[in-house]
């Protein structure tokens, strides 16, 4: 026996390095114990630190290694004992083994030195066994069958970089063939149930996965063909940023070249989506897609998104926006961008979550290419924006990379009709930028105020959109947005929305309103009737998160010849505007006799500071007296404000109260 | 002689820019209130009753840079992971823009980096008991 010892080691040794071997033999012809000592073994793919054979007389061994080192592991002490082992010079088997690793399992191999012949099973409870049968001649093969085999068993031979195994089963067999130039051949049939695995941040894990794949590979020249499908039938996945449930399914095959792994041809069953056909380019030492084409008909669009599209896209509107309908796509990838992408959506929707905008029955076939112009024609059935109906529209699209204009496109809203001029939205760097004009032919105020759920304005709305911009941080208005609004104009200059789609948007710029009629006004919002025309500016307005952070206001009678008329109410709620002490100015003996009043001026101005709004009337009162409202006519009555500073979230208060409780004025 | 006392004038005046940066510093508004910090605060107040039960359970944790983290996903169910990703960065992004806010409403935009730390103290030490936190040793429960 011990003559057969130097063969087994120089057998098992010649498919590695040698870095130095020791070689002890101890025993005597008086005892039938050998202890052999082996230093270290170092191969490519594994090396091993201090190992040591005990044979014993009756029948059983301990194979010892003090160090494994297999790819990016490390095994201290392994430890394997035979309860009987034999080792002649044909073969070497090992019966009833127990490795310290796997002390649940029982294992068994036996080597034939001459044919080369391995077989190697490991077996545990609950019908649990892995079989690998080798022939390790020159024209080499190994094949593994597993059945009810406990997955997790693997997680000790992986790195802790990667998913390990934490449960499932599996079933099927693996098979490698090749000679002495390598592996030529590779199959794979595996079957797992309830499998679970995750990586040590947990961004990369599964649960309860059911299914099987298959494997099919040979060698060809210096790279692999292989072809294989995969069939998902239950279970989850996270795999960040994407979480997936079964079932899908999918076919492929393709060849890996050196670093490249191709997907020549592949079809997915995506759940709830529908079938795509793809192609890729991977490259394995970069991690990343070098080039890919993708193609699905009459793909699900909302879950494509929803579950595909969403978690890439981060924050944002398009993020918290629903999609339904139809796609058909086709697109190419390559040099790290996308390169084209046909598009066909099929009565398509999108609507965000918070009900702001909303458009449905989209149409369009759209052709884009990375580097050629090209024409897109969309067409939509309907939508709404804040609540407000949109008509059904046909717009047309000039495309040229990422460059987008539409020379001019109508949008019916409700009676009117909005009409955008030179749309361009074009990306610079990282940024999109894009501009346009417009105008807004009359809109019923009353349709769209109640459409809106504002209160219900009276009159027509109309306008005009000088040129808007957006440089990738703020919204500029260039010129002046003209409205006609409550039979007045609203002149809006200098308006700039920086931050404009961050978390506090600040808004700035002025306001000159001219001739409004109070009549529309006052009904608009309860305030009391009052009859006349007012102007109103507002100067460097600012409000951040849409709250005023400062401005300079004053109201003050229109120019001109009118009617000018106020209510008992109106005069109760202006004095209770201007807080206590401004309702002594009244004359109070001819409130009960008269519902309207006359009047000659109405003044009012705020300069708002610090949550703070400084008033005054109607000219330069001196003093902490002003006057809001100036008498004139029969009967006459001026009301007169004793506060200059008052609060403005106060004052809002107030407003909001005289306005929405809709009071009576109390007159005694 | 004289180059050993320029020296020491020098250190003086490094000391003295020091502290009189601490001292300014020490004079920020971290109350301060705009429409701008009352928003994000609004924002994060909305969502900090989203991110207790994963505080609670070890999922997200502090950091000491005054930004949360996610300490441990694998006590999520993996169908809220999106969710608790999602929640961390929002919150992430919220505090800078939170420390940005506060420093440019006290005027001096450079102050960010002393805000972020008065900050990040506070955060450790609002924590409720049980909650993780993670320091130069790693994760470690308050």
């Amino acid at each position: 026996m011990p003559s057969a010892i130097p063969y087994f080691l120089k057998c098992c040794i010649s498919r590695g390095r040698w870095l130095a071997v020791l070689m002890l033999l101890s025993g005597s012809a008086f005892s039938a114990d050998f202890h052999v000592t082996v230093s270290d073994i170092a191969a490519p793919a594994f090396s091993a630190h201090g190992i040591s054979l005990d044979l014993s007389a009756d029948g059983s061994a301990e194979l010892k290694i003090e160090l494994l080192k297999l790819p990016q592991r490390e095994f201290r002490p392994v430890r394997l004992r035979c309860g009987g082992f034999s080792l002649s010079g044909e073969q070497m088997v090992c019966q009833h083994g127990k490795l310290d690793a796997l002390p649940d399992a029982a294992l068994a191999f036996s080597y034939d030195f001459t044919t080369h012949a391995l077989v190697l099973t490991l077996t545990a409870a609950g019908g649990e066994s892995w079989q690998v049968q080798g022939a390790l001649g020159a024209a080499w093969q190994l094949s593994a069958q597993m059945r009810n085999a406990r997955v997790a068993r693997l997680a000790g031979l992986l790195s802790q970089d990667v998913a390990r195994p934490a449960a499932g089963r599996l079933d099927g067999s693996l098979r490698l063939a090749g000679d002495a130039s390598g592996a030529r051949q590779f199959s794979a049939d595996l079957r797992v149930a309830e499998l679970a695995f995750s990586d040590a941040s947990g961004q990369h894990a599964a649960e309860k996965l059911q299914g099987s794949v298959g494997i099919e590979a040979q060698r060809r020249g210096a790279g692999w063909a292989w072809r294989g499908n995969l069939d998902w039938q239950s279970g989850e996945l996270y795999w960040q940023p994407w979480y997936l449930q079964g079932a899908h399914a999918m076919q492929a095959a393709g060849r890996l070249e050196g670093d490249h792994l191709l997907i020549e041809q592949a079809q997915a069953e995506l759940s709830g989506v529908g079938r795509v056909e793809f192609s890729a380019d991977w490259s394995v030492q970069r991690q990343g897609l070098q080039q890919a084409m993708l193609r699905g008909e009459h793909l699900a669009l909302g879950q494509l998104f929803d579950t595909w599209l969403k978690p890439l896209l981060g924050k944002g509107v398009l993020a918290e926006s629903a999609l339904s309908g139809a796609a058909d796509v086709a697109l190419e990838y390559r040099n790290g961008a996308l390169q084209a992408l046909q598009l066909g959506l099929h009565d398509a929707g999108i609507a965000d979550a918070t009900q702001r905008f909303a458009l449905q029955g989209v149409n369009s076939t759209l052709d884009w290419h990375a580097d050629q112009a090209r024409t897109a024609r969309i067409s939509f059935a309907g939508g709404q924006l804040l609540g407000v109906p949109l008509g059904a529209g046909a717009w047309t699209v000039n495309m040229n990379g990422l460059d987008f204009s539409v020379p001019q496109a109508e949008l019916a809203i409700l009676d009117g009709r909005l009409s955008l001029q030179d749309f361009h939205c074009f990306r610079t760097g990282n940024d999109w930028r894009w501009h346009f004009a417009g105008a807004l032919s009359p809109v019923s105020m009353e349709r769209l105020s109640t459409a809106a759920g504002w209160p219900k304005m009276l009159g027509m709305l109309a306008g005009r959109i000088p040129q808007v911009s957006y440089d990738g941080e703020a919204v500029r208005v260039e010129g002046a947005l003209l409205f006609d609004v409550f039979d007045g104009t609203v002149v809006a200059t200098k308006i700039e929305l920086a931050n404009a789609f961050g978390r506090a948007p600040r808004l700035s710029g002025n306001l000159a309103m001219r001739n409004l009629d109070l009549d529309l006004l006052t009904r608009t919002f309860s305030f009391g009737n009052m009859q006349g025309r007012i102007d109103a500016d507002v100067q460097n307005l600012e409000l951040q998160d849409w709250q005023p952070l400062r401005f300079d206001a004053r109201l003050s009678s229109s120019a001109g010849d009118y009617p000018k008329k106020i209510s008992q109410k109106a005069v109760q709620n202006i004095s209770s505007l201007g807080g206590a002490g401004a309702s002594a100015a009244l004359q109070r003996s001819f409130l009960g006799f008269f519902e309207n009043f006359g009047y000659d001026r109405i003044g009012w101005s705020c300069v708002m500071r610090n949550g703070v709004c400084t008033m005054g009337g109607i000219g330069e009162d001196g003093g902490h007296t002003y006057t809001l409202v100036r008498g004139g006519g029969i009967p006459a009555i001026s009301v007169m404000g004793y506060n200059r500073a008052v609060s403005w979230p106060e004052l809002v208060t107030r407003l909001k109260r005289v306005t929405q409780n809709n009071v009576s004025p109390v007159v005694r | 002689m004289r180059t050993a006392a320029l020296s020491h004038l020098k250190k003086l005046f490094a000391l003295f820019a020091l502290l009189s940066v601490f001292n300014v510093f020490a004079a920020a508004d971290l109350e301060v209130n705009t429409p701008g910090v009352n928003a994000i605060k609004a924002s994060m107040q909305a969502r900090h009753a989203q991110l207790v039960p994963f505080y609670n359970s070890g999922a997200v944790g502090i950091g000491m840079d005054g930004m949360v983290a996610i300490c441990s996903a694998g006590a999520v169910p993996l169908a809220q992971r999106q969710t608790v990703n999602a929640l961390v960065n929002a919150e992430n992004a919220d505090r800078e823009a939170l420390y940005s806010e506060i420093a440019n409403a006290n005027g001096h935009p450079e102050w960010h980096n002393e805000i972020r730390q008065t900050f990040a103290q506070r955060w450790i030490q609002y924590a409720r008991p049980g909650w993780w936190i993670l320091t130069e040793r790693g994760w470690v429960q308050k």
